[in-house]
């Protein structure tokens, strides 16, 4: 069966990019336009990974992986920054949080999908 | 001879038309990167669309050029060059994914600058609004009291208005970003 990824980004032609290299490596992708939305799907179904962005409107990344955290079910599911912050103060404040990554945008779908192997398998 | 009172009607004037004309033409900066921002969302939904489009049609093709090779004897050159464009469709995927996020970048660039836009206005209006209170009736000390009261007033608002946006976007090119696991 295949992984699940929830890959939360407001903006659309981002998420578009993330799902077609997901999908194409063999993995389920669950989008959510904000933190909110995606904290809800998480809600929803617990899924293998959950891949954010730091800056959106409503709720944004740091909120979200704090959110997740306080959730039983989301307590050591592997979660990963894909954001255009690059400081590493904003990394520190991510792995404070509870992130396990963090990925600068723009991404190159070869080495998303390694370090999405790497992290939950294939 | 010495000057006491500072002309009120003229400098009210000056700063009524620093206001209107720098508002004016913060209004069409701002419709120019709606505008922008509009072109950009469509370019980017279209660009999409059509790369999806292509890369399930040669997915498909590849498909049947497999089934192709299976089934008949190809000579092994033909076979390693069909391998090598395989691979070279692969890494000109990627590399378009890679670029097709310009719009992420972008998008979020021309927000940023028409908060910035917006901000501007509003501090132009105060601009305005404080040198309404001014008249030519008031005492030297109250005029320079109000002006004082107006400079503050503006390091107030630039120093919020910088505050509230946020980060800038760093990237200068569309190479990839860093990885970092923790």
């Amino acid at each position: 069966m295949a992984k699940t990824i929830l890959a939360v980004d407001d903006s659309g032609s981002l998420r578009q990019m993330v799902a077609f290299s997901l999908k194409a490596a063999g993995y389920d992708v669950v989008q959510a336009v904000d933190g909110q939305d995606g904290l809800n799907k998480a809600k929803e179904k617990t899924v293998d990974l959950v891949l954010t962005d730091q800056n959106m409107p409503i709720m944004d990344g740091l909120t979200l992986i704090k959110n997740l955290r306080e959730l039983g079910s989301y307590q050591k599911v592997p979660i990963l920054m894909l954001t255009t912050e690059s400081s590493d103060e904003m990394k520190a404040k991510g792995k404070a949080a509870g992130a396990n990554g963090w990925l600068v945008k723009p991404f190159d779908p070869k080495r998303l999908i390694e370090v999405v192997q790497k992290v939950i398998g294939s | 001879m010495e000057i006491k009172t500072l002309p009120i009607a003229e400098l009210r004037k000056l700063l009524a038309a620093v206001s209107d004309h720098g508002k004016q033409h913060l209004i069409e900066v701002e419709a120019d990167l709606l505008q922008t921002t509009f072109l950009l969302s469509e370019a980017i939904e279209k660009l999409s669309a059509s790369f999806t489009a292509v890369h399930e049609a040669v997915c498909e093709q590849q498909q049947v050029l497999d089934a192709l090779a299976a089934k008949y004897a190809i000579d092994k050159p033909v076979l390693e060059k069909l391998e090598l464009f395989k691979s070279k469709i692969g890494d000109e995927v990627n590399v378009a994914v890679t670029s097709l996020q310009f719009q992420d970048l972008t998008s979020q660039l021309i927000a940023r600058t028409i908060k910035r836009v917006n901000g501007l206005k509003d501090l132009l209006h105060e601009v305005e609004s404080h040198s309404n209170e001014m008249d030519p009736n008031h005492e030297h000390e109250e005029i320079v009291k109000f002006l004082e009261e107006m400079s503050n007033s503006l390091q107030v608002g630039s120093h919020a208005l910088s505050g509230g946006l946020r980060r800038s976007v760093g990237q200068k090119d569309m190479a990839t970003g860093e990885i970092d696991l923790f």
